[in-house]
């Protein structure tokens, strides 16, 4: 499991960024929507987004590996990450609210993207095609690792194999209190069903601060 | 994930920092999902019209970095760098909440319960027939 790289002194944090006292304007709550290539993330996204899911790109730099450097200089390749992102606002809430949603890959060595979008965030859901199960175990070690509450659910697929929620929970060994559901992507009220879900269990789960733990050695014993 | 030969990856690099006036590095923090709104300043003579673009559609809603990048079809560092120009300009500004500016040093902080509350029942609202699944245990 690869963690989040530490972050270099930012210069520019030091910076005052000009902002603007703004009591009326609605706050921003964001979830995460990780899932493997085809799980459904951009039509979930657009499921529940006012806006058509936007596809953003982000430049990674990531060290080779599997490659000696030469003189000590490190190689590094830079590489294209396409998320999706949609939004929708909830102006009949009892504070007004908006929405954010980030449709995130589920390949490890975009840990670095989950770890920015994760960091305040009400928590994470991982889509999964039951068909390419595998690439669920990243995402899914990725936020209980950082302690972000999130719940997994399954994309039901026309023709694919039905699995019950018991069968994913066991192979992807999640303990009790993760919420599994089924949910069809395409349906906005399924959809909303699984974030109700998701903020339900973050009510519930213990108020963590999202960076990897530096005792987790030490609870094991 | 792009699928693009070499040299159509390359070109794009040499447009984006193009763009940028060689810059790789935005001089403001700003996340993924921070938004801006427009602001009374005035962009600097010689911007990028992609400037233009973000502040007509900043004027229009507030928008996050994300959508903004995803709209201009650039890459999120090369219109955070624009965005930080805009800033400077004061011709985009950061809208804090108050919810947020209680906590706003706090990179860590995770949404309250009572906007965790607030979220669930807007969601009910919009949704009325969706179902969220209680777990047992």
């Amino acid at each position: 499991m690869p963690s989040p790289t530490s972050r270099p002194d930012d210069p520019a944090a030091a910076l005052r960024t000009p902002s603007r006292p703004h009591s009326d304007a609605p706050t921003v709550l964001k979830i995460v929507i990780a899932g493997g290539f085809g799980a459904g993330k951009t039509t979930a996204v657009g499921a529940v987004s006012e806006i058509t899911p936007l596809s953003t790109e982000e430049y990674l730099t990531e060290a080779s590996t599997g490659v000696d450097s030469l003189e000590g200089v490190e190689a590094k390749q830079t590489t294209t990450v396409a998320f999706d992102f949609g939004r929708l606002s909830l102006p009949d809430a009892p504070v007004p609210l908006e929405l954010f949603l980030f449709g995130t890959p589920g390949q490890d060595r975009f840990v670095d993207l989950w770890y920015d979008l994760s960091r305040g965030a009400v928590g994470a859901v991982v889509l999964i095609d039951t068909r390419r199960l595998e690439t669920s175990f990243t995402p899914v070690s990725f936020f209980e690792d950082i302690g972000l509450p999130f719940v997994v659910a399954v994309n039901h697929f026309d023709g694919a194999h039905r699995y019950q929620p018991e069968q994913v929970r066991a192979a992807l060994e999640l303990p009790a209190c993760v919420p599994v559901v089924t949910c069809d992507a395409r349906n906005p009220s399924d959809v909303a069903g699984v974030l109700l879900t998701l903020v339900g269990h973050a009510e519930n789960a213990p108020a963590t601060p999202v960076h990897p733990a530096p005792n987790a050695t030490l609870q094991d014993a | 994930m792009s699928a693009r030969g070499d040299a159509a990856e390359d070109s794009t690099f040499v447009r984006t920092y193009t763009l940028t006036r060689g810059r790789t590095r935005p001089r403001h923090l700003l996340g993924l999902d921070t938004v801006l709104d427009a602001g009374p300043g005035r962009p600097g003579p010689g911007q990028a019209e992609e400037c233009e673009e973000i502040l007509a559609l900043c004027r229009e809603h507030r928008r996050s970095v994300t959508e903004l990048a995803g709209r201009l079809g650039r890459p999120v560092t090369a219109v955070k760098i624009l965005v930080s120009d805009l800033l400077d300009a004061d011709a985009l500004v950061v809208p804090v909440t108050a919810p947020y500016a209680a906590s706003g040093t706090d990179a860590d902080a995770r949404p309250s319960l009572q906007m965790l509350a607030a979220l669930s029942a807007g969601l009910k609202r919009k949704w009325p027939d969706a179902i969220a699944y209680l777990q047992a245990g």
